[in-house]
C-alpha cells in the first residue's frame, strides 16, 4: 500500500507535445527600447520650450533630433516584422481598424508622434515660443502615450502572467525616461567634442540630468520591487515564471543586465563623489542605456517563453 | 446526433442569420452559452476513451493541408507513475473557441472574429501577420503559416487556426477530427440544444476546461483530464530529457517570423543578437516579394 501511495504521488512526465514559437522576438524588444529612448529624450527636449526652464533650451534641438532619428528606425522593425509587410496600411484604414486592439491604437500613435515632433522642431528652429510650446505639449502627450502603449500591448494578455500587470506602462515609462537621458548624455558628450567651444553644452547641465536619471533609477527599482513582490506572492505561474524563466533562461538580461549593470552600478556611481566626474556620468549613462534593453528582452520574450510548450 | 442537429439548425436559421450579426468583435464579445434562440457549438473530449492513435491530428492535417511544423490540433502525451504501476495519458488539444476570446479583442484589423454560432474564425485577407493573436491566445491554438507552401495559391505568412471545421458543420457534418476519432472520444454539437448529446454530457458529467481562471470560457470540455497535463508550468518543468533536446532542435532549425526563440542552456544575449541578424537577413527577401506583388498589380 505504501508503495502504491508512493508511486501515485509521482509527477507525470510529458513525453510528446507540439512545440510553438515565441511570436514576438528581438525586433520587438529593440523597437520597445528605441521608442522608450525617443520618448525619454523628448521629455528632456521639452524642458526648455514647454516647461520654461531656460537653461535646457540649448539642448532642445539635439534631444528632439535624437528622438526623431530613433523613431525613424521603428517602421523598419515593425513593418518588416509583419508577415505581410504591405498590409501595414490596414492598421490605418477605417474599414479595418479595430478599436479594441491595442496595436490599432499604437499604430496611430507611432504615426502621429514623429509628425508632432517634426512640427515642434520646426517652431523651435523658427524661435516661435507660443507655437513651440503648443506643439510641444501635444508632442509630449503623444511621446508618453506612444511608450505607454508599448507597456499596454503586452499587458493586455491575461495568459502572459509575467506581463499581465498594471505596473507595465509605468515600468516602461520609467525605463524610457532613464534610457533617454542616458543616451542623450552620451550624444551630447560626443557633440561637445565636435562643435565649437561656445556652442558646447555646459557640463553642469549633464550633471543635473544625471541626477534626474538617478531619481528615475530609484523609482524603477521601486517598481521592480513591487513586481517582484507580486510574482512571489502571486499564483504558481507567476512564481514559476520568475524562478524558471527570469532567473533561469533570462538570468543575464534580467538579473545582470537590467538590475546589476543597468540600475545598481549606475545608482552607486550617481550617489558617490563620481557624480561630479565627467567619465563617471558617462559610464553611468552608458550602463543605464544598455541596462534598459535587458528589461525589454526579458519582458517581451520571457513573458511568452513558458507557454511555448503548453 | 450532432449532424442531425446541425442540419436542422442551418435550415431554421435562414431568417435569424440576417437579423443577428454574423461577426462579432469588441472587448468582450457577447457570450452565447445557455442563451435561448442562439447556438453554441462546443466539443467534449472524453479522455477515458482516447487511445492516442493521432487519427484526429492526421484527419485535420489532410482536411486543411496543414503544413509541417504547425498544428491546428495535436495530442499531448504524458506518463505517470513508476514501473510497473504506470499510466500513459493523452490530451487532444485544439482551439477552445472561447466565449470571451482574447485573440478577437486584441486583433488590430478585425481579421479574427467570433461567429454568432460560437466559432472563432480567421480571415486571411485581413490578417497582416502581426501575431498579436498568437501572443494573446493562452492555449497556443494559433500559428503562422510558413512562407513556402507547396501550392503558391495557398495563404502564407498569415495566422491560421482551428475552425471547428466550420465548412463541414454548416453542411450538417461534424468536424474532421470528430469524424476520424476511432474511440468516439470527441463529441461535437450545439451546447444550447438540450436534446443534443453534448448538452446532455456537459450537464451530466464532471467536465473541466483549460485555464478556467482566465475567464475566457472555453468551449472545449475534457472528461477525465489529469491536472498535471492541464497545468502550464508543471508541463514545462516535467519533460523528458529527449523532449527538451527535441524542443531545442526545433528552435534551432526553424527560422520563422518572430525571431524570439531562445535555446535553453545557451547564451541568451548571443541568441538575441542572432535573432536580430536573421531578421535583418529576411528583409531583402521580403522586399523582393513586395516588389513582385507591386509588379503583378501594376503590369499584369
Amino acid at each position: 500500500m505504501g508503495y502504491a501511495l508512493t508511486t501515485m504521488a509521482e509527477s507525470s512526465v510529458v513525453i510528446a507535445n507540439a512545440f510553438h514559437h515565441v511570436a514576438w522576438g528581438t525586433p520587438i524588444s529593440v523597437y520597445f527600447w528605441l521608442v522608450g529612448a525617443s520618448a525619454g529624450s523628448f521629455v528632456i527636449s521639452s524642458f526648455g520650450w514647454v516647461f520654461g526652464i531656460k537653461r535646457y533650451k540649448p539642448l532642445a534641438m539635439t534631444a528632439s533630433l535624437q528622438a526623431i532619428v530613433l523613431l525613424l528606425i521603428v517602421p523598419i522593425l515593425l513593418i518588416w516584422d509583419l508577415g505581410k509587410p504591405v498590409r501595414f496600411i490596414y492598421l490605418m484604414l477605417p474599414g479595418y481598424w479595430h478599436s479594441t486592439g491595442p496595436m490599432a491604437w499604437g499604430s496611430l500613435l507611432i504615426f502621429s508622434y514623429p509628425i508632432s515632433m517634426i512640427v515642434y522642431v520646426w517652431f523651435v528652429m523658427k524661435n516661435d515660443l507660443f507655437w513651440a510650446k503648443t506643439t510641444g505639449i501635444i508632442a509630449i502627450v503623444l511621446a508618453i502615450s506612444t511608450h505607454w502603449y508599448t507597456g499596454v500591448v503586452m499587458e493586455l494578455n491575461p495568459g502572459r502572467f509575467i506581463n499581465h500587470t498594471a505596473l507595465a506602462p509605468l515600468l516602461f515609462l520609467t525605463g524610457a525616461f532613464i534610457s533617454g537621458i542616458g543616451l542623450l548624455i552620451l550624444i551630447l558628450w560626443v557633440q561637445n567634442m565636435i562643435v565649437a567651444v561656445k556652442k558646447r553644452i555646459d557640463w553642469s547641465l549633464m550633471e543635473e540630468m544625471a541626477q534626474y536619471m538617478m531619481y528615475g533609477i530609484v523609482f524603477d527599482c521601486f517598481l521592480l520591487f513591487l513586481e517582484f513582490m507580486q510574482t512571489f506572492y502571486g499564483n504558481q505561474h507567476e512564481l514559476e515564471g520568475h524562478e524558471t524563466v527570469l532567473m533561469g533562461i533570462f538570468r543575464f538580461p534580467y538579473l545582470w543586465l537590467e538590475l546589476v549593470i543597468g540600475l545598481i552600478i549606475p545608482f552607486f556611481i550617481l550617489v558617490s563623489p563620481l557624480k561630479r566626474n565627467k567619465y563617471g556620468i558617462i559610464l553611468a549613462s552608458f550602463l543605464v542605456a544598455i541596462g534598459v534593453y535587458g528589461m525589454r528582452v526579458w519582458w517581451v520574450m520571457g513573458g511568452q517563453y513558458m507557454q511555448t510548450f503548453f | 446526433m450532432a449532424s442531425d442537429n446541425n442540419k436542422k439548425s442551418s435550415s431554421e436559421n435562414g431568417k435569424t442569420e440576417t437579423k443577428n450579426h454574423r461577426r462579432t468583435y469588441g472587448i468582450q464579445t457577447p457570450g452565447t452559452k445557455g442563451i435561448a434562440g442562439t447556438k453554441r457549438y462546443a466539443m467534449v473530449v472524453d479522455l477515458r476513451k482516447c487511445i492516442g492513435c493521432m487519427s484526429c491530428v492526421v484527419a485535420c492535417k489532410s482536411e486543411f493541408g496543414v503544413p509541417l511544423g504547425v498544428w491546428r490540433t495535436w495530442v499531448k502525451v504524458s506518463d505517470k507513475g513508476t514501473y510497473p504501476n504506470t499510466k500513459r495519458m493523452f490530451m487532444p488539444r485544439l482551439c477552445n473557441h472561447c466565449d470571451y476570446p482574447v485573440c478577437v479583442r486584441n486583433c488590430p484589423t478585425q481579421a479574427t472574429f467570433k461567429h454568432k454560432d460560437g466559432f472563432v474564425l480567421q480571415r486571411y485577407n485581413r490578417c497582416i501577420g502581426c501575431r498579436t493573436c498568437i501572443v494573446a491566445c493562452p492555449y497556443n491554438a494559433r500559428h503562422i503559416l510558413p512562407a513556402k507552401r507547396s501550392d503558391k495559391n495557398l495563404p502564407y505568412e498569415v495566422v491560421d487556426k482551428c475552425t471547428f471545421c466550420f465548412h463541414r458543420v454548416k453542411k450538417g457534418l461534424v468536424p474532421a477530427c470528430v469524424q476520424a476519432c476511432v474511440g468516439g472520444a470527441r463529441i461535437f454539437g450545439d451546447l444550447n440544444d438540450p436534446k443534443s448529446e453534448i448538452a446532455r454530457i456537459v450537464a451530466g458529467e464532471t467536465v473541466t476546461v483549460l485555464k478556467p481562471e482566465l475567464g475566457t470560457q472555453p468551449s472545449v470540455f475534457y472528461i477525465g483530464a489529469d491536472w498535471e497535463m492541464m497545468d502550464e508550468t508543471h508541463s514545462y518543468n516535467n519533460r523528458t530529457v529527449q523532449l527538451k533536446q527535441e524542443f531545442n532542435d526545433f528552435k534551432r532549425n526553424h527560422v520563422v517570423d518572430g525571431y524570439g526563440d531562445i535555446v535553453e542552456g545557451e547564451s541568451t544575449m548571443r541568441q538575441v543578437g542572432k535573432n536580430m541578424g536573421d531578421f535583418l537577413n529576411s528583409i531583402p527577401h521580403k522586399a523582393s516579394e513586395v516588389v513582385k506583388a507591386f509588379k503583378k498589380l501594376l503590369f499584369e
